[in-house]
């Protein structure tokens, strides 16, 4: 029995849910709101130790570090949300097909998802980034166009199952619509799977956003992404200039442990068999 | 408290970045440089003094990537430096005018049209083979045919007339001949096959190459048969490493010259002193002088702001170029006006003054008048220009942060992109780019301010000025090369036309950058010329005259 005062599990994971999409919500839109400050060089500031007034210092050109971080992460963010999105859509459909179109498009699909996934992640972003004009664009399109294989994997795996599962054999015995089959006994199941997998693609999309512009295939080094900023900052650590890659380096980790918890416990939340822990 | 923690972590970072610059350098030259290490621990100068020798550390990029074979490159590229494995017939003094390596006297015709040389007779290739002059012919007819780094259209044919005497018969007249007779390094006849030369190059020059590990270094070692003076350098190593590796080795005492850039000028090493030669290294922007259109390529050509002549002069005179130095180089380098600064063939009109107020008047005169938002407006248009820069240089990107905040001042609003050089000669067309030049040859005024023909335009940004294109034609048909120079002087402003402030202004001229290095106390570094762009083997074009003390 938990006493009135504690809150149980599930009320400190909705608290836990909500306040971690605040902080990242209100990272993005700070990101937004300062991309124009991130750009700006004042050489009378330069190499600048963290202080009040800079809290993650300045660099060689009197850029103010923390308003580059946050430009960065919420790029990072943006992009992450974006691939997540496209991800998730191809997956479904992807997934979904591959399971319910029968044997020989399931061959088509999962021939392509061995395709696209026996390519190394990073070298297939960089292909197609190049392929795609660099740039802005080129990132987006390498990054959201190379993550979808694993989740339609998953989800495809799970539609075979639930196509055998008693409950829909019986619901199909009875007469059901393939159309509400899917609708009444499929989704619910596959939703946990799915929403689970779409945020847990962002701190894939984000690490590979950041390798890929830190490799220098990506965005050009006046704009602010945190790895154009990791990158511009190995220059400097043998001078000692550590705040240039510490602070943002540490705040990508935050990020991506911070989207890694919340589909953890987006999973706790949803799954029927933790839903009541 | 704070501050041991943070030293600590620090020393621990710069051991890791050290391990990786080392394995980064390869086995060998660690070997060398750790050897070298022991012997400093009881002695530095005396262990040096000794084997007379030389570590430096150089940009990755200098390496030569097709090897040391003048027909691709070595020496006569896009970097001119002396070639130092082979002799050359002439070299450029330490003022930039013309002196004698293999030559002894040469000769231009009236019409400009052959040049004969005479050559030393007393020359060995490493091999024992004497040098003739129909080994100067042979690789100046090879180096026509397959040089796809340098232009050599203006040679017709080079024939040998005796052992000693080799003429070139050119196709147009070319009077500064003798400025690419300095950088081609002779090859022998009887030894050339252009598929091996480059990895076992033999020539006549200073050193003999020993040894290349591609990647990692090249040690040189002194020609014993050399017909001049023996270099006092007997063996010069030399690491390729990346800026902050070379940083690193100084650091370590594991070099004994090592390049440097201003980003780690305000460092000191323990041992070494910080040296800095002047340079013709240029940075500047080219200003599109024509209105914006599309070419039959499809590519936009043109820019509407910087097509107005007074808009450039106002930038030219609107730019603060001792700022810029001092807040993006630290100090180390010198204002430019041309692209050949302090050069025989420079002419000092170039010169102009930083005035901010006299740059907003012509600015006011063109019609662009200040806007409530602080940027200028002419018919409902605003001052605006888009700078490119080449990704991922760091100077070239301050220099162009720098220059946009200073035109902000001035009312015109300014962003700054990264390009490739992939797309940044075409996007240069239309928008301004910033470029580095500087050679040890007055063809570069050629390159970018003569007219193309055929397309109307010159190279690089879209210019033309038939006044000037006609003074470099006069002075490349001239038959005297110091008559030529002030032909070259007025091409560039000629009293009433020219592509100076007062002339058409095309590009402007920011500042040449200083080659810095890291130089061991007791390392005696023969006096420079005037450095050229490319922060590379222009070092050691002397290095047989460096003591140690």
């Amino acid at each position: 029995m938990k006493t009135a005062g504690r809150m149980n599990r599930r009320q400190s994971t909705l608290i836990f849910l909500v306040c971690a999409a605040g902080v990242l919500a209100v990272v993005m839109i700070m990101g937004i709101a300062l991309e124009d400050a991130a750009l700006e060089t004042d050489f009378s500031r330069t190499n600048l130790a963290p202080c009040p007034e800079y809290l993650f210092g300045t660099d060689w050109m009197g850029r103010d570090m923390f308003v580059r971080t946050l430009a960065g992460l919420s790029l990072s963010i943006r992009i992450g949300i974006l691939t997540a999105a496209v991800s998730a859509v191809m997956a479904l459909l992807l997934g979904t097909a591959a399971a319910m179109l029968g044997s020989r498009a399931d061959a088509v699909i999962s021939w392509v998802i061995d395709l696209v996934m026996g390519i190394p992640h990073i070298l297939l972003v960089m292909l197609i980034s190049i392929a795609c004009g660099r740039g802005f664009a080129g990132v987006v399109a390498g990054v959201s166009l190379s993550h979808w294989p694993s989740l339609a994997r998953v989800i495809r795996g799970e539609v075979l199952q639930l196509k055998q599962a008693p409950y829909i054999l019986a619901a199909e015995k009875l007469g059901a619509s393939r159309i509400a089959n899917v609708r009444r006994h499929m989704i619910p199941h596959l939703l946990p799977q799915f929403l689970t997998g779409t945020i847990l693609l962002f701190p894939h999309a984000i690490l590979h956003e950041a390798s890929v512009t830190f490799l220098g295939f990506g965005l050009s080094s006046e704009q602010p992404a945190i790895g154009v900023i990791l990158s511009e900052s190995m220059q400097y650590l043998t001078t000692g200039r550590w705040w240039l890659a510490l602070f943002p380096g540490l705040c990508l980790v935050a990020v991506v442990i911070l989207f890694a918890l919340l589909g953890e416990r987006a999973r706790m939340l949803l799954d029927p068999s933790s839903v009541h822990e | 408290m704070v501050k041991r923690w943070i030293a600590l972590l620090l020393s621990a970072a710069a051991a890791c970045a050290l391990t990786v610059g080392c394995q980064s350098s390869g086995s060998r030259g660690i070997n060398a440089g750790e050897s070298k290490t022991g012997e400093n621990s009881s002695g530095a100068a005396e262990s040096s003094e000794a084997d007379n020798s030389v570590v430096i550390a150089m940009d990755p990029n200098s390496e030569p990537a097709a090897g040391f074979d003048p027909a691709y490159g070595w020496g006569a590229g896009e970097h001119v430096h002396e070639p130092l494995i082979q002799s050359t017939l002439t070299v450029t003094n330490t003022d930039l005018t013309i002196g004698y390596d293999l030559a002894t006297d040469y000769s231009v015709s009236e019409d400009g049209l052959t040049w004969t040389v005479t050559i030393r007779d007393d020359v060995k290739f490493t091999d024992g083979e004497p040098l003739t002059a129909s080994d100067v012919a042979f690789t100046y007819n090879t180096v026509k045919e397959s040089s796809s780094v340098n232009d050599f259209t203006m040679l017709d044919l080079a024939e040998a007339e005796d052992d000693t005497t080799v003429v070139f018969h050119m196709n147009r007249p070319f009077s500064i001949w003798p400025y690419t007779m300095a950088v081609v390094g002779i090859v022998p006849e009887h030894a050339y096959d252009s598929a091996t030369y480059g990895a076992n190059p033999i020539g006549s020059g200073r050193y003999i190459l020993k040894q290349w590990d591609r990647g990692q270094q090249v040690i040189l070692e002194a020609n014993p048969d050399y017909y001049g003076e023996a270099p006092q350098m007997e063996q010069v190593t030399i690491l390729f490493m990346e800026e902050d590796a070379s940083f690193l080795a100084a650091q370590a005492g594991q070099v004994d010259l090592a390049y440097t850039s201003a980003a780690y000028s305000d460092q000191t090493i323990d041992g070494y002193e910080l040296a800095s030669y002047a340079t013709v290294d240029n940075r500047g922007f080219n200003l599109p002088a024509v209105p914006e259109s599309t070419d039959e390529k499809g590519r936009t050509v043109g820019n509407d702001f910087t097509s107005d002549v007074l808009v450039r002069r106002a930038i030219n005179i609107g730019v603060d170029r001792q700022e810029m130095i001092d807040n993006v180089l630290n100090g180390y380098g010198t204002p430019a006006y041309s692209i050949c600064d302090q050069l025989p063939w420079y002419n000092e009109a170039s010169e102009v003054e930083y005035n901010p107020e006299e740059a907003a008047e012509l600015l006011d005169e063109a019609g662009w008048i200040m806007g409530d938002d602080g940027v200028r407006e002419k018919d409902g248009v605003k001052a605006e220009m888009n700078l490119l820069y080449s990704t991922g240089d760091s100077v070239r990107q301050a220099l162009a942060a720098d220059f946009a905040n200073q035109m902000g001042e001035l009312g015109i609003a300014c962003t700054i992109e990264g390009v490739g050089w992939d797309t940044a000669y075409d996007r240069a067309l239309s928008e301004p780019l910033l470029w580095g030049w500087g050679a040890h040859t007055p063809m570069e005024l050629y390159n970018i301010y003569h007219t193309i023909e055929g397309t109307g335009s010159a190279q690089y940004s879209p210019y033309s000025n038939e006044t000037v294109d006609s003074y470099m034609d006069q002075a490349l048909a001239s038959s005297d090369l110091e008559e030529s120079y002030s032909l070259w002087q007025q091409a560039q402003w000629d009293g009433t036309t020219g592509v100076t402030q007062d002339g058409d202004i095309p590009w402007i001229w920011l500042v040449n950058v200083d080659h810095l290095y890291w130089v061991r106390d007791n390392l005696k570094v023969a006096e420079q010329k005037i450095h050229p762009h490319g922060h590379g083997w222009s070092i050691v074009n002397n290095v047989d005259q460096w003591s140690w003390e």
